[in-house]
This record gives C-alpha cells, structure tokens and sequence, in this order.
C-alpha cells in the first residue's frame, strides 16, 4: 500500500514537472506576422517589412465595440541578409518574432529583378515559416503593399491571402516556387499585386463623397527567368497562361452573340484540360496543344434564342476560336518578348524525349522560343443557366 | 540462457519493422532520391531484393544452430579466438549503428521542432527509455512495440491527405539516368534493409522458429512497401529536384497538408512516429549490443550491462559526428558500403560457406 502511494505521489510529481516547457512562449509574447515582404533598397541592401499581428483587434466580438482601433502594425528594418533584417526588427519589436502564421511574401519589383533566391532560401531554411505561404510580387515596393489597409479584412495580408487562395489569378506557393526553380523544364510565374484606388466606405450622414482607398489587388503575373524578374504578364494573358500550364481553370470567356455580332455572350468555365504533346525529330521542335474546357452560358445580350442546339454549337465554335486566340497571344509573349518556357512545355518534352532533353536542358529556352506550337481547342457548353430565352423577347 | 522471454511470429514482424523504418523513412529518401531521381521506387526494388537476399542467409544460418544466437554459433563455426574477434566486431557495429541512429533522431529533433533544447537531452531520454526496455527483456519490448501500430493508421490518413498535392506526372520519365543512379540509389536503402541481420539476436527467442523465414521476408517487404510509400510521398509532391535538396523530405511534404485552410500543422504526427519507431529502433540495436556483449563475455545475466552501455551509446552518439553535414555525408557515402558489405552480407555470407565446409550445425534439428 505504501509502495502504492509513494508510486501515485511520483506520478503526481512528475506529470507535473515535466509537461512544463521551459521555453515556453505565451502568444502575449509573441509577435505574430501576418505577412511579409523584401525589396531591395537603392543602397544595395535588403529590406525586410512586417506586418504583425494587433491581438487584441482579432478578439471576438466584445473588442468589436471598441472601434478604430488598429489591426497591425507594420515595420522595417535592413540588413544584407534576410537573417540580418530580421535581428535588426527585433530591437523594434518588443516581442518574439513569430513566423509561423505568415500567409504571405511579398517581393518587391526592384528585389524580384535582384533574384528571388536572396530571399526564399531564408522562408525555406527556417523551421517556423511555412512552405504553403503565398509569394507575390509587388508592382512597386513591398512595403507600400503591407502598409496599405483592407476595408473588408483585418489587414491587407489577410485580404491578399484570400485573394490568392480564391484563385482569381495564377497563385503560387513558396514550395510551388522552389520547385519551378529548381527544374530546368519550366520557369516561374509568381502573382503580380498592385496597391490600387478601389472602392469606398460609405457612412451614414456622409455629406461629401467619401474618399477613396488605396487597396491591395492582384493584377496578373510575374514572369523570371530562372530567380530573375523579366516582364509581367497581365489579367487578360494569365488567363490563357493557366490554360496553357493545365492548371485549374476559372474565369470567363465573352464572345460576340451567334445571332447578332454586336452584342456579347458571356460563358464561365467550368473545367478543362490541357494536353501537350511534343514533337522532335532531332531537329524540329513541334508542340501539339489541345485545350479542352466546358463552360455555363450565363449571360446574353441580345435577344436571339440560344436554347437551340445549332446554337450551342456555333457558340461552343466561337468560344474555342476565343481560346486559341487568347493562348496565342500569351504564348506569344513568353515566346517572342520573353523567351522563357512558363508553361512548362520542357518538362512535357523531358516526360516524352528523356535522351534529347539531356541534350537541351541547358539551351531549352532558346529552343522554346523556336519552337513551332499548333494550338488546338475544344470547347463545350454545359448549361445555360435559368432561362432559356432572354426574358422579355416579344413574341414572334 | 540469458533471456528468457519468447516472442511470437506476428510481435518479430512488427518488432524488426519498428527496428529498420523509423530513420530510413527520415534519412533514405533525400539520399535515393539524389542519386536515382525520380527512380527512386526502382531503387527500392532493387534494394529490396538485396535486403530478401540477406534475410534468407541470416535465416539460413541461425536455422542451422538452434537456440543460438549470432555471438554464440559465430564461435562454434570459427572456433573460439577467430570467433571472439568477429564477434568483437558486431559489437562496435551494433554500438556504432545505434549512436548514429540516435544522433539521427537528436538532430532531427532539435532541427525540426526543438530549436532550443540541447541535443544531448534528447539522447540521453530515448537512451534511458530504451534501457528500462532493454532491462526488461525481449519480451517487454516487443509487447511495447505492438502499441505502436495505431499510429500507421495516422500516418495512412497523412498520405491520403497528401494526394492533393501529388502529381503523378513528377515520376516521368522512367529511367531517366540511367541503370547507375539507380543502382547507386539502392545502395542505402539496401544497407537499411540488411539491418535485417539483427534478426540472428532474435530467432532463438521465436516461440516458432520455423516461420523465421517467413517472418523475416516478410518483415523486409513491408519495410519496402513502407519505404516506397514514404519516398513517393515526398517525390510526387515535390519533383526529384527539391526532394533531394529537402534534409527530411517527408517531414516538409507534410507540413504542406492544409486541408480547407483549417486542418493544417499535421507534421506532428511524422513527429510522434519518429520519435515512438526511433524509441524501438535504438532499444533493439542496445538490446542486440548487450545480449551480445554478454555472450562474448559468457555472462550469466546481461543486465549489469545496461547501464553501461548505455552511457557507451550516450557518449558516442554526441562524440561520433561534429554536426549535421557530417552525419549525412556519412550515412548518404560511407555507411552504405560498410554496412552491406562488411556486416550485412559479407560476414553472414562468409560464416555459412564456412559451417557448410566445416559441417558445423544442421538442419537436422531445426
């Protein structure tokens, strides 16, 4: 019984003891960033910027009543490497850095044209960043970006990170980066974001027109060369880049109306596939695409009756002419202006050519940009929404 | 006989899983995937044959001397002196496998999770969890390992929960390097398979001898399934190029998983499976390094030896590498060779063509 007691009072002693953590970090200690981003500064050295966290902002709904008060703050500091920058935030930051909740990098223009490399090699590294933060490059500065306000989120980090994970443009995670780097068969593209007057808060007794924010927006993509910044590529074009890289598909096609050419019907994607296909002789370099999406009519202007199967067809004929001409337009870009492989047609050419491609690898982007690509499209209307005719058509 | 204890066929298969997976599943994939790219699974094919080949020679010499282990029947097969020095030599190595198994474990802990945390701490805990094991016999150990299996159940649900990320296209194409790469590619996770060879401390104590055979081929081949599964988690999320650059690929595969941006942060449980596997790991090697060293020195009891290896097993694994560049330059370049070659296949290979010669042992009574 005594040796029972004594073992109970050790367990006691013991649990107690060793679930302590004797590095324990309370979140009232912690500074948690929300987002961050680099440039590089015109004396050659890197900035890194943070926004963090404000607690006491994100506190359910009886800090709500509190009002304006702010939901981060934001501050830089320089260094020559990331690691640098950050021990020289630390004596600005009254707390311990915390990175795990970062949602989003941010590379500024100057910086992405510097090399990429300077920066992810540090987010990778580290133990607390994580790998499936969102990387986007800056039109500008990124710490004009982090510094801007979000009039539907907390903060423009977290506005960012959702714009991203809607997946309204190209969307790129840090590990998905690392890995286009460190391939030869394809290059990097990486969200491009912009700080842009967008819309206003309307209040009640507003006498004036309220003023307009300053609010982040994601505008196309970023294209490199290996970690370099070389162009852009914009909304209209990333589209066709999604396309042509067979990534999920989403957004919208408009074509003129079959009946009546002056006026538009738009088609929304629903899905699609794309399949690459090379072709080399030892001399040629050939590149069949097809593209196949199915899309929802969900809008029409004029007042023909689209219900009617021939008219789907023609419809379904415009909307895959619409795709060919788009995809072409992009691909022209990246073959013509760019000369850099964005979509990954090099790693399609290395799946089929794998004693060539050895051969290549090294000049694939000259090569790219040779090329001959025959864009192919296919294109099905599903659906057509609730109405069969546009409501309010006289009768005939 | 110093231990007493049997185990049953199902408690070795699960046991010898527990004693080769964990660090091959830390270390193996980012050294295959260097060298054999996205191969990496042929690789394992290969390495899996070798690893069958040396289950069957080990099998087939401790058949042949029932009851005994390695220690004892090495002596009987080469007589005492050459016995005692080879013997000698499977010491070391038990000793030298486990120190680099626990600094595997250390620094894998400290670079992962516990920044802070000394790296001797970690040592010295699994080292002294392990000796109470170890100090309880055979038996203990395997019944503790049994507890371990739920947590395969966890890590199939991290795999499905991986698939989102995967894209098989990244196993295109096959054969891209060549035979070379694949077989270099081979030569580490062979070496973990042929760890296999620690069977021969545990045959005697099957309570059914005769599915030692089956036992060990089988141990291997789930090993293998196990590997390959953990190889293609890493490779078809990341590609050959940034899985060879990742030091614990599977580790960073997984904290990828962010299921509907809620569930996330579910690099614990590879966490919680390392450090249960790699607990067994290093208490079967310092079972395998006292039982031995008590035979070599004809002990009756092999528990007075515990302790002291285990501050043997402490030392070594903080004295052997200088840091983490170190110990992966070794395991991924000199330990595949000197394992396979020396202590996996060659000494086994060697000890049967001898008894076969010499007449030593039998079937007979098997």
């Amino acid at each position: 019984m005594l040796k029972k007691i004594a073992v109970l009072l050790l367990l006691i002693f013991l649990t107690s003891s060793l679930a302590g953590c004797w590095n324990r970090k309370e979140i009232t200690d912690m500074a948690i960033v929300l987002g961050t981003g680099v440039d590089w500064t015109a004396e050659g050295r890197l900035r890194l910027t943070v926004q963090i966290a404000e607690p006491g902002a994100f506190a359910g709904e009886e800090a709500a009543g509190r009002g304006e008060e702010a939901t981060n703050w934001v501050v830089s500091a320089e260094g020559k490497t990331i690691e640098e920058a950050a021990r020289n935030l630390a004596p600005k930051v009254p707390r311990n850095i915390f990175w795990d909740h970062c949602m989003i990098l941010v590379i500024g223009e100057e910086m992405a044209r510097k090399g990429t490399n300077l920066v992810t090699n540090f987010f990778l590294r580290s133990r607390e960043p994580r790998e499936i933060m969102w990387v986007l490059v800056a039109k500008g500065e990124a710490k004009d970006f982090l510094e801007t306000y979000s009039d539907l989120e907390k903060t423009s980090a977290q506005a960012a990170n959702l714009l991203t994970r809607m997946r309204t443009g190209y969307s790129v995670q840090l590990w998905e980066l690392a890995e286009m780097l460190a391939g030869k068969g394809v290059q990097p593209v990486v969200t491009r974001v912009e700080v842009k007057e967008a819309g206003v808060t309307p209040g009640p007794g507003q006498e004036m027109k309220p003023p307009v924010h300053k609010q982040v927006e994601i505008s196309g993509v970023g294209v490199f060369k290996e970690e370099k910044l070389i162009g852009w590529l914009d909304d209209y074009e990333t589209r066709a880049l999604l396309w042509l890289k067979g990534e999920p598909m989403e957004g919208v096609i408009t074509v003129p109306d079959p009946g009546e050419p002056d006026k538009e019907v738009s088609i929304t994607i629903r899905r699609g596939s794309t399949k690459v296909v090379p072709e080399y002789d030892g001399k040629n370099l050939r590149f069949a695409v097809k593209v196949k999406m199915e899309g929802d009519m969900v809008e029409q202007q004029s007042r023909e009756n689209l219900a009617k199967p021939e008219m789907i067809k023609v419809l379904e004929k415009e909307m895959a002419e619409e795709i060919k001409k788009r995809a072409f337009i992009t691909l022209e870009k990246a073959q013509k202006e760019y000369g850099v492989d964005i979509f990954g047609f090099g790693d399609a050419f290395h799946r089929k050519y794998k004693k060539a491609w050895r051969e290549l690898k090294n000049r694939w982007d000259t090569e790219f940009a040779e090329a001959e690509v025959i864009i192919e499209a296919e294109a099905y209307v599903r659906e057509i929404g609730l109405l069969s005719k546009r409501a309010g058509t006289p009768e005939e | 006989m110093l231990e007493k204890g049997k185990i049953n066929s199902l408690q070795a298969i699960l046991l010898m899983i527990s004693m080769i997976l964990p660090t091959a599943v830390l270390s193996v994939p980012a050294i295959t995937v260097k060298s054999a790219r996205q191969d990496a699974w042929l690789s394992i094919i290969v390495a899996t044959v070798v690893g069958l080949l040396i289950a069957w020679l080990v099998v087939t010499l401790s058949l042949r001397f029932p009851g005994k282990t390695l220690f004892e029947y090495v002596e009987e097969i080469l007589g005492k002196i050459p016995g005692k020095i080879v013997s000698f030599f499977y010491i070391w190595w038990f000793l030298h496998m486990n120190a680099l198994v626990i600094r595997e474990y250390g620094v894998f802990l400290a670079t992962a999770i516990m920044p802070d945390t000394p790296i001797s701490v970690f040592h010295i805990v699994v080292v002294v969890v392990a000796a109470y094991a170890v100090r309880n016999g055979l038996e203990v150990l395997s019944r503790a390992n049994q507890l371990l299996i739920p947590t395969t159940v966890l890590l199939a649900t991290v795999f499905i929960l991986s698939t989102g990320n995967m894209k098989l296209s990244r196993m295109l194409p096959v054969i891209d390097t060549g035979l070379l790469p694949i077989i270099k590619g081979a030569a580490a996770p062979a070496s973990w398979l042929g760890e296999i060879v620690t069977f021969a401390m545990i045959i005697p104590y099957l309570n059914r001898p005769r599915e030692a055979h089956r036992v060990a081929a089988l141990s291997v081949l789930l090993v293998s399934f196990f590997l390959t599964a953990s190889i293609l988690e890493a490779l078809l999320i990341f590609g050959p190029n940034l899985t060879g650059a990742w030091i614990f690929p599977v580790f960073n595969a997984v904290r990828l998983i962010s299921v509907d941006n809620s569930l996330g942060r579910l690099e614990i449980i590879i966490v919680l499976a390392w450090v249960l596997g790699g607990f067994f790991k290093v208490g079967v090697f310092y079972y395998a390094a006292v039982l031995g060293s008590a035979q070599w020195l004809e002990l009756k009891d092999y528990r007075p030896l515990v302790l002291p290896v285990g501050i043997i097993l402490v030392a070594l694994s903080i004295l052997i590498h200088e840091g983490i560049v170190d110990l992966f330059d070794f395991l991924a370049r000199v330990w595949p060779p000197y394992a396979l070659i020396v202590f996996e296949a060659g000494i086994p290979l060697v000890l049967l063509l001898v008894a076969l010669v010499r007449g030593k042992g039998g079937r007979k009574n098997a």
